[in-house]
């Protein structure tokens, strides 16, 4: 295999990475600020 | 040397190519997450057009500034009776509008029914004295005054649904299970989502209540309406004061077919209260329908394939119930 190819496979798996962990970043702080506030609770 | 000092810099290209390479795929996946929406939600979302029918929109039913709500009348005005679907907006309480809800409500009288969208007093720095008491009154005075708009309308009115979303789920349950009996015409159904039904200290350990009766005193207070001590919350007195504002206890008054949804990561919320919510359900043999999102918060954004078999669920009933 040569190094151009090796490379191209290790930036897809990068992109394919990156691309997971956006999503879960998006998920994992929606879980912790959506909604807004009930009363007293001093959230956001 | 001076070969090394080469040899590393070419090596240094790739790596910062991957690292600007990572940061792009994960900024696009971070937009993707809000862009793309799952096909099947456009199902439960019109926009409103003059071919919808008819918008009546702030029409008045008290004296307060927030006693207005919107009326959604169908196109076919031919029929001899209509179900009314009131959703009643989210918020916490202290926000939100009912125009926010408007693809939603144009989307039930997209499928026939009269829908209306009622604003209520938030608790904000003009109104001090809203609570969860004072808004669930103020809906429940304002159900006879719609019902006789859309009559006015010439859309008789023979039954209702309640739902609402967070805050104007815990309203629309309040309204349900608390003041269905009296209500003018049948409230038959209800639905919602991620809507407090009961204020059991223990309960509210995302808001660190379950380990400080002082705030638990506070926060139960301004809900209810009414003044609770840390005495009330010690000896379990204050369970009798926010019964007015706990859905869950007055199931039996009113137990007509609910279909529900809760995020098992809520932290605006209690999860734990939602399990009390279906435990009251079940024991009172009340034809309904949980959904448990066990990946999502609030939001009820990570679970697609539940939050679409719950609108089905919806959709179903509202057929079975309202039609």
């Amino acid at each position: 295999m040569s190094i151009t190819a090796k490379r191209i496979i290790i930036l897809v798996v990068i992109i394919a990475v990156a691309f997971c962990l956006g999503r879960l970043a998006v998920r994992a702080v929606m879980n912790m600020l959506l909604g807004g506030t009930l009363f007293g609770g001093n959230f956001l | 040397m001076s070969s090394n000092r080469k040899e590393k810099k070419v090596r240094a290209v790739p790596v910062g190519i991957g690292i600007l390479i990572f940061i792009l795929a994960f900024g696009v996946g971070v937009v993707s997450k809000f862009a793309i929406q799952p096909s099947w939600a456009k199902e439960y979302s019109v926009k409103w057009s003059d071919e919808v029918g008819t918008l009546k929109s702030d029409l008045p039913y008290g004296d307060g500034e927030a006693n207005k709500f919107d009326l959604y009348l169908p196109k076919d005005d031919s029929k001899d009776s209509y179900g009314l679907v009131v959703y009643l907006h989210a918020g916490g309480f202290t926000s939100g509008d009912k125009v926010g809800d408007r693809d939603m409500l144009a989307w039930l009288c997209s499928k026939g029914y009269v829908a209306a969208g009622i604003n209520y007093t938030l608790r904000t720095d003009d109104h001090p004295e809203a609570s969860v008491l004072s808004q669930s009154n103020e809906i429940k005075a304002a159900i006879p005054i719609v019902i006789e708009a859309a009559e006015k309308a010439g859309y008789h009115i023979d039954k209702m649904t309640m739902a609402g979303g967070s805050a104007g789920h815990c309203l629309a349950m309040i309204y349900t299970y608390r003041d269905g009996a009296e209500a003018p015409v049948p409230v038959v159904f209800t639905f919602g989502a991620v809507g407090p039904s009961c204020f059991y200290q223990e309960d509210w350990g995302i808001y660190g209540l379950d380990q400080n009766d002082e705030a638990c005193a506070g926060m139960f207070s301004v809900m209810a309406g009414e003044e609770i001590t840390e005495q009330d919350i010690r000896d379990g007195s204050y369970h009798e004061k926010v019964k007015p504002i706990s859905a869950m206890e007055w199931i039996s008054s009113n137990p007509v077919p609910s279909v529900i949804a809760y995020g098992k990561c809520d932290k605006v919320q209690p999860y734990l209260g939602s399990l009390r919510l279906k435990a009251a359900l079940e024991e009172n043999n009340v034809d309904f329908r949980y959904y448990e999102l066990p990946h999502s918060g609030h939001g009820l954004q990570n679970d697609n394939a539940i939050q679409r078999e719950w609108m089905e669920t919806v959709e179903e009933y509202l057929d079975k119930e309202l039609s």
